[in-house]
């Protein structure tokens, strides 16, 4: 049905229509947010030998999260007499919107896919970084050191790992020969692009943990060192704003890791009676629960560890994979 | 009025709003906010000509690279926050009659202006055919680009480098 609508002339009933499923996902979307928070601090609990949220909700804490965005929700909405009031208040906007912008371009199986852009890959890349603006001028707004040092920190390090990832995925591109994520889940009919460019996967995989700021990359907001880093003065929904963008690029970069290296919606061999999505939903998972996993078992870099480590040994690894993936095609593709 | 129609005013009108609040506000970081609404605008107007590709490269490299590395710059420097100035009147007087002048030579140059019937199949792989016309056709001035960045990445460092070095002497 999804294709048809794609392929057809458009229209106002279109639009219609792709609004109405923008809000499904949308709340799909909410909905994963809200099990992956519940989900990470269980995990976290588990690895730390502690039963984690227990209380609210049943045995599980099944509730835990919802009460907590309750509670966010009737907050009293603080505004520092000092900030830069309009940008304080387009910032939280200018992060989240393209968090969701993004998904457009991710195909979930055959059927289920909002658009089928030929320059997906790039447009994900493309709007992902406009959040890069949005964190800094949270940063700045705020009118104090500690969100400006953490705005400072998170623009370096997205910019920095921005690269790795992105020539980590020439290999894969090289592969498929298209920038279309469809087309490049069609690639992967026989065989995932993670066994073919196992290294890009490696650099795509830390470079993307980098990019959701996520820990052991968390430098952005370091409580140690910076309080909260760029969202310190940010209270109530605008705060939930900041966390909501971070929680659905994760749900967005697992996605863009399922499509590009794991083989989206096809299936293991023997094993295609399963539907494409219940595999994508499988994988994605997957994806979900190792980053949770890496957060339990990381400390957090040093800075100047951190560009090193991006510039000095990512980027050569990146380069060296583009080389080998063009061995590779030639060698055993042709 | 078409669909096209619509999104090409809304677009156009969005990037000359970001223009002239760009020039008429006064606190830096604001005018590179503007500049940014101008960025995606223009951005969303190539999408319109079904030029996807340089979209997509439009909003990676200038709202996103280009904005954040001016915005560094003015974050990291001192800088008086406000810079309103008054101008004599003259000069006033004179660019005003100069932006007529220039409104009046385009409105007649676009107006005669003829480009032919544009081409119906541009948009069918055009990423693909970028691709090719620049490894092509143009494979000389792209190569020669690409040592241009080079040098000045490398030229980037080495000025840096002397800093640190100057520092460690003192």
């Amino acid at each position: 049905m999804m294709n048809h609508l794609l392929s057809s002339p458009p229209g106002w009933i279109h639009a219609a229509i792709f609004f109405g499923l923008g809000a499904c996902l949308l709340v799909i979307v909410l909905g994963f947010v809200t099990y992956a928070i519940l989900a990470e601090r269980k995990v976290l609990g588990f690895m730390q030998l502690r039963p984690g949220p227990n209380r609210v909700g049943g045995r599980f804490g099944l509730l835990q999260t919802v009460a907590d965005v309750l509670k966010l929700l009737i907050k009293e909405d603080t505004i520092p007499k000092l900030a830069d009031k309009p940008l304080f208040i387009l910032a939280p906007v200018l992060a989240f919107a393209p968090a969701f912008m993004v998904l457009a371009a991710i195909p979930f199986s055959e059927h289920l896919k909002f658009s089928d852009l030929s320059i997906g890959l790039l447009y994900y890349i493309a709007i992902s970084g406009i959040t890069t603006v949005g964190i800094l001028m949270a940063g700045w707004a705020s009118n104090n050191k500690y969100s400006l040092l953490g705005g400072m920190r998170s623009a370096a390090q997205m910019i920095s790992y921005e690269i790795p990832l992105v020539i980590s995925v020439i290999g894969v591109i090289l592969f498929s020969g298209s920038l279309n994520l469809t087309d490049i889940v069609n690639g992967q009919e026989k065989v995932a692009y993670i066994f073919l460019s196992p290294l890009g996967f490696i650099v795509f995989f830390i470079s993307s943990i980098a990019e959701l700021n996520r820990t052991p990359f968390d430098l952005p907001e370091a409580e140690s060192e910076l309080v909260a880093g760029y969202h310190v003065e940010y209270s109530g929904f605008r705060w939930a704003f900041f966390m909501l963008t971070e929680y659905v690029y994760l749900f967005a970069m697992a996605a863009l890791t399922t499509v590009l290296f794991l083989g989206g919606w096809k299936p293991i061999p023997f094993l295609g009676f399963i539907p494409g999505i219940i595999w994508f939903a499988l994988k994605f998972s997957v994806i979900v629960f190792f980053m949770i996993w890496i957060r339990g078992t990381m400390p957090r870099l040093r800075a100047d560890q951190l560009m090193e480590f991006a510039w000095k040994v990512l980027l050569p690894v990146a380069l060296l994979n583009i080389f080998v993936s063009a061995v590779v095609k030639e060698l055993f593709l042709r | 009025m078409t669909g096209e129609m619509i999104a090409f005013f809304i677009l156009a009108l969005a990037a000359i709003a970001g223009g002239v609040l760009m020039i008429n506000l006064s606190n830096v970081v604001h005018m590179v906010v503007a500049l940014v609404f101008t960025f995606l605008a223009i951005a969303g107007i190539y999408i319109t000509l079904s030029a996807e590709f340089v979209a997509a490269v439009q909003v990676l490299i200038y709202s996103g690279a280009i904005t954040i590395i001016m915005l560094f710059g003015i974050m990291l420097t001192r800088h008086e926050r406000d810079t309103a100035s008054k101008m004599p009147r003259m000069t006033v007087l004179l660019s005003g009659a100069g932006v007529a002048l220039f409104f009046l030579i385009m409105f007649f140059g676009i107006n005669r202006l003829s480009l032919g019937s544009p081409a119906a199949d541009l948009h069918i792989e055009n990423t693909k055919k970028i691709g090719v016309e620049l490894y092509s056709k143009y494979i000389i001035p792209f190569e020669l680009t690409s040592v241009l960045l080079l040098v000045a990445l490398v030229g980037a460092i080495v000025l840096a480098k002397r800093d640190e070095e100057k520092e460690a002497e003192k």
